[in-house]
């Protein structure tokens, strides 16, 4: 007796194998180089991601970068969504405008931000000091405490539009019936907003928090532009360690370990907020 | 399926080297000392009609891809250009080929032993940089201060000049990794420390070590705020804007100092040795070669390659383009001796400059160093603190490499 294959089976077929060389094989191989160093098999690089001072420091540190981008982003990307919603008139063009900084190249982004930072010669410095402002201490990216707070911003100037791109299209496919309702009903601004609006907004919002979320936890770029993990350990993120380490260092092993183990963080976190999508 | 196996192939055949026997594929480093090569490169392709590829690639992403190459014997390059501390990795990880011949003298000894591994030599210096002290002769006379021979007469100078002109007496590198390195270790010698003992065993928490240490941070009470995240741009910036007076500095940026279209005190910055402190003062060296991979094709036209343009005539034109030559003969040339004032001053600080330490695991090190002068300029942590920390870590380093 001669099984037939499913007739949708070859046509997705194609699909499969790019997917199969370009995700699982790479994953398996992944695993394979965490567990093996020069001797053979060996467990070592994974008990020594518990010891290692910098790779801790730089997973709380991207913890933090992503949570705190993630907050203000989320917030502002509202808040934008709302004003432009609101308008009367002028929104494409509004839209337009606030998307602009999402179309350049991170890496051309944080270059620009570099030369803005520059405490000396910097633009944001120079105009505050036109301002009447004590610039002196303004370090920015080259300050202990301001470091992350500056590659952070830099983050929110580039990505809140992504967050304001999505909200809109979401405030834009609730029906108009519910909130006609609710002024019917006599509910207020904040009221429609809390009791209407965010609750039907409420798959877009997941959905760009998990998109978002996803893209924050793996930053490199803007910080290996701005401040190379500096001052000190100060913005080193988990990423920048992983690539240091496989590609500075040769160390394939202990790179691809760390790499496992946030790739795990990172489907966890995914994982739960699919979770909170579905009961919604 | 037929056609399918064809388009395969003919897709192969487009991905595969386009590495006939007239072509040299060369990876060089996106800068001043990269862009000579490349012109000589396309001269010696005319000259032997031989078609070159130039890589360019940025100093960060350089060694990652080389060193993959020559791990993964790829063959993708012929020649390659590296810093002097990537030599004891790519050596080690077997990708070089020994050179046919032994270079010739007239290489300044300092430059050729960075080319040798266990007495077999495997490249040849091509771009003979050692840092230099720059400083502002003009407000070195103006306050009547002694030129900068000693730290501490660096630290009085910088203190003066920063009161007396409103500016930086000092500015410095210090973000973590290679910059902070780099301007600390003429410190860490002159003041008698080393990162490793007799014994090969890391010495940063030594108190030569820590009293260097403590001696930088005196300097960054000198220079601009901030200092603990620059690198050498941020650096020439301030002395070609005149806001800042000295720093160590590498050969690359002397013709921008003179150069009245970059620099707002062209001609006013001259160029010394090291200071000394405990120990007479001593640069670092940070030369570049050229080296054939092992699995290079064209590994006789590469060696060619390598040794016409590292020879007298075409090091001058190399100085000509920019980089500071290898040989002595270059150096002592009247015609350049003329035209580049800096020469006598380059010669003498790179006959008596030092290699950083000669080992697989430098990069590594160097990170574990870095991260921890970095953070003490910072003010993060105390001298003490961040010497024992990179001693710690520098230690595992090295008790994992073994």
């Amino acid at each position: 007796m001669t099984r037939r294959l499913p007739p949708g089976l070859v046509w997705v077929a194609p699909a499969l194998l790019v997917l199969a060389a370009l995700s699982i094989y790479p994953l398996l191989y992944l695993i394979k180089v965490s567990l093996s160093d020069a001797r053979g098999f060996t467990f070592e690089h994974y008990t020594r991601l518990f010891q290692d001072r910098l790779f801790t420091v730089a997973a709380g540190q991207t913890l933090f970068y992503a949570l705190a981008a993630l907050t203000l982003e989320f917030f502002l990307g509202l808040a934008l969504a709302l004003l432009v919603d609101s308008l009367a008139h002028g929104r494409a063009l509004v839209r337009v405008s606030l998307l602009a900084p999402m179309l350049l190249p991170p890496v051309v982004a944080a270059v620009i931000w570099r030369l803005i930072y520059n405490p000396e010669f910097g633009v944001l410095n120079g105009m505050l000091r036109q301002l009447g402002f004590h610039t002196a201490n303004l370090t920015w990216t080259s300050g202990r405490t301001s470091a992350m707070l500056s590659v952070i911003l830099v983050d929110v100037w580039q990505w809140t539009p992504f967050l304001f791109l999505l909200l809109t299209a979401g405030l834009q496919s609730i029906p108009s019936e519910p909130l006609e309702a609710a002024r019917v009903d006599g509910a207020g601004y904040w009221r429609t907003l809390r009791d209407v609006v965010l609750p039907l907004l409420k798959p877009t919002i997941l959905l760009a928090l998990l998109l978002r979320a996803m893209d924050l936890l793996r930053i490199f770029d803007q910080i290996f532009i701005l401040t190379q993990g500096g001052p000190g350990s100060a913005t080193e993120t988990a990423s920048l360690y992983i690539y240091r380490t496989a590609f500075r260092f040769s160390n394939f092993g202990y790179a691809a370990a760390m790499s496992f183990v946030g790739l795990v963080i990172t489907t966890l976190a995914a994982r739960g907020l699919m979770r909170l999508m579905k009961i919604s | 399926m037929r056609f399918v196996l064809s388009a395969a192939l003919v897709l192969l055949a487009g991905c595969s080297r386009s590495g006939s026997n007239n072509t040299l594929t060369i990876a060089v480093n996106a800068g001043v000392e990269g862009s000579a090569l490349k012109a000589a490169a396309r001269e010696w392709g005319e000259i032997h009609n031989t078609r070159i590829e130039v890589v360019e690639l940025p100093y960060a992403n350089l060694f990652e891809k080389e060193s993959l190459d020559l791990q993964s014997r790829t063959g993708a390059y012929d020649v390659i250009m590296m810093d002097d501390p990537w030599f004891p990795k790519l050596v080690a990880e077997n990708g070089l080929t020994p050179l046919p011949r032994p270079p010739d003298t007239d290489f300044l000894a300092s430059t050729l032993a960075v080319c040798r591994n266990a007495g077999t030599f495997y490249a040849l210096p091509y771009v003979g940089n050692s840092q230099l002290f720059f400083y502002r002769k003009d407000l070195f006379e103006k306050y009547k201060l002694g030129p900068p021979d000693r730290w501490q007469d660096v630290l009085k100078a910088a203190q003066t000049i920063g009161t007396g002109e409103k500016m930086y007496g000092y500015v410095m590198r210090a973000a973590p990794g290679n910059s902070a390195v780099t301007d600390f270790m003429p410190l860490l010698w002159a003041f008698g420390g080393d990162i490793f003992d007799a014994q090969g065993k890391p010495s940063l928490a030594s108190p030569e070590v820590i009293d260097a240490l403590r001696f930088m941070l005196e300097l960054g009470k000198v220079s601009p705020p901030g200092y603990a995240g620059f690198n050498a741009d941020e650096v020439s910036a301030h002395l070609l804007e005149g806001t800042a007076a000295m720093s160590i500095n590498w050969p690359a940026w002397i013709a921008a100092m003179d150069d009245p279209s970059k620099s707002k005190v062209p001609g006013k910055i001259e160029f010394a040795q090291m200071p000394s402190a405990r120990l007479p003062g001593v640069a670092e060296l940070g030369s570049w070669l050229l080296a054939v991979p092992s699995a290079s094709p064209h590994r006789d036209a590469a060696f060619d390659f390598i040794y016409w343009a590292t020879d007298a005539p075409q090091l001058t034109h190399a100085a000509l383009r920019g980089n500071p030559p290898t040989r002595r003969s270059v150096f002592l040339s009247p015609g350049l001796v003329k035209k580049f004032r800096a020469f006598p001053a380059q010669l003498a600080a790179l006959e008596g400059a030092r290699p950083r330490p000669r080992t697989a695991q430098w990069n590594e090190i160097e990170n574990a160093f870095g991260v921890a002068l970095s953070q003490a300029n910072s003010g993060a942590i105390s001298a003490e603190g961040a010497m024992q920390q990179a001693n710690r870590e520098i230690a595992a380093i090295l008790e994992r490499s073994k």
